[in-house]
């Protein structure tokens, strides 16, 4: 008489099961106690064990069904017993049948194996069946990741390492993938055959070498500091930029006159960069609705003096020390102050308070191969100009081609408190100063 | 016209092997070949040198036993018979190449083949053929270095003096590569006093350094004169002599006279046969990508005309790779596991890397070196110069390269090749059992000493 295999009900609230795997096919022998089929339930996956020597004669369901519990699935008995009759009475469910799934089933979580020789996998969570294929295929438990809950090594996971020792790998791409911890089994070998060998190991391994190669460094001290500044500025102040091109021949002409007598006077050399300086200054004198600032976005600060903060490059950053009063200095007294704060920028040498009062900025890359760019304005200024570099061009001066001193400044504004045309009209009047530079004079 | 789907130019063993291959593949093939089937491997190379070799060898072999008891009176050679049972195995090899190209229905030409745009190939300005794809495998032939006065004087290279008729009674040999000493080792046997001329500080320069230096020993030990670091600045006919001017590293001059003098100073590829395709070179050699494909689509080329290690089997498993990419290029030509033999005695091969180029590239490795001197089977034989090196990636134990000084090595640095090939490592050269006594227990010991478990080594 064969014996029937239920969806066991192993708790309360069980409903039913769904089918994981069938661990024996039909026709095969089994002994009592044997793991037959694998099942899962919302919470956890089983194996139900023979309760009977025999064969598996049938099975009525396949993996992925899901049986209420109680109900047959499978039936054990003698070889070539036809069981068809009984199959018509299975799918009703027998509540008579007294089962106490509890008892019969295996919790492999507890599973303790016997026999002495097995002392060190003993402490090895696998499922029974686990443990049977690994004996017979000569597969050490210990190499094996268990894919079910917390680690438990499954049929599965033995199959598949039976699968990666029967994968045909040379002795050195063997060594090579263990030692780099290439998982060969997603490898198709290029050796004769699918043989893996060793340039297959140096391919597979071959992304993880490029990601190796980055530098991280903590985002944090000035770099933060610059961050933080940079784009509190560029997220609350909706920036505009204008363009404009100069014509800077006069200025190479009065800076090659101011040269040797600024270099008598003061003993350093004038630049392009007071030149602008200066002229901004006096720009800004002509332009008092862009020397401002908004203060607590509740008042706006339209400044009396004009200081002319320049930004400065020092290693991992910036600084923006600051020229006071710039309109009410010479050339000469000027281009001193600024050679001197520069160098103390770029020493590190720099106390807070050079730091601080700005009203306007200029960010120079003049000496870069950099024509035009949008500066980022420097809080609370209200404006910023940006400095392009000084090349000559072929410029048409009565219909004449000429080659001309050419340089771009752009000015970026904070448009809440600085309209359009205001702006245009600052940097009209700083264009006209740089191509006239005598103005500054007056 | 004959239109196929393969002409190999070249019957060498890079030119008929890949003939074959290709036939087996079911390609429509033609073979065309200028000379004699086997090239300069089997008509004036690997093949005629190896038979007299083996005659060097007899002798060798023969005056040792003088001394083990087995007692001869005076040596006679005929020169004659010797060299008629070269001839016979020349014939006995092209008559086989020639069955194998006729069973495998591929139609021969005999005549130059010459490559014209279009892939047609003109055989003696007469025949012309169309050829889906061509595979040129031309071969080379024997350097003929510049020297002053050389164009007045009768001399030899290899393309003739297996055809000598007498034994000289002195010989110079320009050259102290790999055909410079296997000659010096046929004539030195054949009681002519030999002297080898070479430029560089040693004799088989890109060989290991401590073979080349057990080749000197062994050929100084023969009575072979070797100058080495000498240039050879002219040529003279004397009287019944020729006069070698050559000055050492000093500039000092020294006059080498000899009965005859052999040129072997390398082999110039013979590219005629594609002159006028316009081809892609590299310097004198015909260029080729890593599938073996010329600068021509469909145009491929192997062997020597390609440069690289100008070694017979090297051309055959170029004219295979060849094959393999006629219609696409798959196969990239592998040059890693290739073995390179000198048949002097003591013999001497290698394959993978030597020393110097790991040192040059900058690969760390370990090295244990076995002594013939120690093993059983050398001592009972007589042979027993010689060594065994074997060269280990420090990780893991993968064999870089082997290189073997010694009797039979030719055909023992097999197995190494295969343990290279199929990537066996030390453990597994250490594990698998040789048998006793034979020479090859050399390797066992040498992969035990390299993981510190040697039996017979210190």
């Amino acid at each position: 008489m064969a014996e029937k295999v239920v969806m066991p009900k192993l708790g309360a609230t069980m409903e039913e099961g769904t089918i994981d795997s069938w661990l024996v096919d039909v026709g095969e022998e089994i002994e009592e106690g044997d793991p037959i089929v694998e099942i899962q339930t919302d919470k956890i996956t089983m194996e139900v064990e023979a309760e009977a020597d025999g064969v598996l004669l049938k099975k009525l369901y396949e993996a992925g069904d899901t049986i209420p519990v109680q109900q047959v699935i499978a039936y054990i008995g003698e070889a070539g017993e036809n069981v068809d009759d009984l199959v018509d009475d299975a799918s009703s469910v027998d509540k008579t049948e007294a089962v106490t799934p509890d008892a019969k089933v295996d919790t492999p979580a507890e599973v303790t194996a016997t026999g002495a020789g097995d002392s060190d996998t003993t402490e090895i969570r696998r499922t029974p069946i686990a443990r049977r294929l690994a004996a017979e295929n000569n597969i050490d438990l210990r190499e094996i990741t268990g894919s079910g809950p917390l680690g438990r090594i499954q049929k599965v996971d033995v199959e598949n390492a039976i699968a990666q020792n029967k994968q045909k790998i040379t002795p050195l791409a063997k060594k090579m993938a263990v030692d780099q911890q290439v998982d060969t089994t997603s490898i198709t070998g290029s050796g004769a055959y699918g043989k893996i060998v060793k340039d297959d190991i140096i391919a597979a391994n071959r992304p993880k070498e490029v990601a190796a190669a980055d530098e991280r460094v903590a985002f944090k001290g000035i770099r933060k500091v610059i961050a933080d500044r940079i784009s509190d500025s560029y997220y609350s102040a909706p920036h505009v930029t204008l363009h404009s091109e100069i014509d800077m021949t006069e200025c190479v002409k009065l800076r090659k006159q101011l040269l040797p007598i600024i270099e008598e006077a003061e003993g350093v050399r004038v630049s392009y960069n007071e030149i602008i300086v200066k002229a901004t200054a006096f720009s800004l004198r002509q332009n008092p609705n862009i020397n401002i600032s908004l203060e607590n976005e509740k008042e706006i600060v339209y400044h009396s003096d004009i200081h002319i903060g320049f930004a400065v490059a020092v290693p991992d950053g910036l600084v923006v020390p600051v020229l006071r009063n710039v309109d009410q200095k010479g050339l000469g007294i000027l281009t001193k102050e600024a050679k001197t704060i520069a160098k103390k920028a770029r020493d590190g040498m720099l106390t807070p308070d050079e730091m601080q009062g700005s009203t306007f900025t200029i960010s120079n890359l003049g000496m870069f191969a950099v024509d035009g760019f949008t500066p980022i304005i420097n809080q609370p200024n209200a404006a910023i100009l940006g400095v392009g570099r000084i090349q000559e061009k072929p410029v048409i001066i009565n219909g004449q081609v000429e080659a001309r001193s050419m340089m771009t400044l752009s000015l970026s504004f904070d448009h809440r408190i600085i309209d359009g045309a205001p702006a245009a009209q600052f940097l009209t009047d700083l264009k006209n100063v740089l191509e006239q530079p005598y103005k500054l004079m007056v | 016209m004959t239109t196929y789907d393969v002409i190999v130019v070249g019957g060498g063993p890079g030119g008929y092997v890949a003939a074959i291959r290709a036939a087996k593949e079911g390609k429509k093939t033609a073979l065309v070949e200028a000379d004699f089937l086997g090239g300069t491997c089997l008509n004036r190379g690997c093949i005629p040198s190896k038979t007299l070799l083996k005659h060097a060898e007899i002798i060798e072999q023969i005056e040792k036993a003088q001394n083990w008891g087995i007692e001869t009176s005076s040596l006679e050679f005929d020169l004659e018979k010797m060299l008629a049972r070269k001839d016979n195995v020349i014939q006995t090899l092209r008559g086989g190449i020639k069955g194998l190209l006729q069973a495998g229905k591929i139609d021969i030409y005999e005549g130059f083949g010459k490559v014209i745009p279009g892939k047609h190939v003109i055989v003696d300005e007469k025949t012309e053929l169309t050829g889906e794809k061509i595979i040129v495998a031309t071969g080379s032939r024997p350097a003929v270095p510049p020297i002053s006065g050389l164009d007045k004087v009768a001399y030899h290279t290899t393309d003739k003096i297996f055809d000598i008729d007498h034994i000289p009674e002195s010989l110079v040999i320009v050259g102290g590569g790999v055909i410079g000493v296997e000659f010096a080792n046929i004539f030195s046997s054949l009681r002519t006093n030999v002297t080898i001329i070479e430029l560089g500080e040693r004799v088989i320069p890109t060989e290991d350094e401590a073979a080349s230096k057990a080749l000197l020993k062994s050929l100084k030990q023969k009575g072979v004169n070797v100058l080495l670091k000498h240039q050879v600045k002219a040529v003279h006919e004397g009287e019944n002599t020729k006069e070698v001017h050559v000055t050492d590293k000093n500039g000092k001059e020294v006059v080498v006279k000899a009965e005859d003098l052999l040129i072997a100073v390398g082999r110039t590829p013979n590219t005629d046969a594609v002159a006028e395709l316009n081809l892609a070179m590299n310097g004198r050699f015909i260029q080729v990508n890593e599938y073996l494909e010329t600068s021509e689509t469909g145009i491929f080329a192997v062997g020597d005309v390609i440069g690289n290690l100008q070694l017979a089997h090297v051309a055959s498993s170029e004219g295979l790779t060849a094959v393999a990419n006629l219609e696409t290029p798959t196969v990239k030509m592998n040059y890693a596991v290739m073995p390179r033999c000198i048949y002097t005695t003591p013999q001497i091969a290698s394959v993978g890397m030597t020393e110097t180029e790991l040192k040059e590239k900058g690969i760390s490795y370990r090295v244990h070196t076995f002594n013939f001197g120690g093993n059983g089977m050398a001592l009972a034989t007589g042979e027993t110069d010689g060594f065994s090196k074997v060269l280990l990636d420090e990780k893991y134990g993968e064999i870089l390269g082997v290189v073997m000084v010694g009797a039979h090595v030719t055909e023992m640095i097999s197995q190494s090749s295969a343990f290279m090939y199929l990537e066996g490592t030390v453990d597994e050269l250490a594990n698998m059992v040789q048998p006793h006594p034979s020479l090859s227990e050399a390797l066992m010991e040498s992969a035990n000493a390299l993981i510190g478990k040697g039996i017979h080594t210190v």
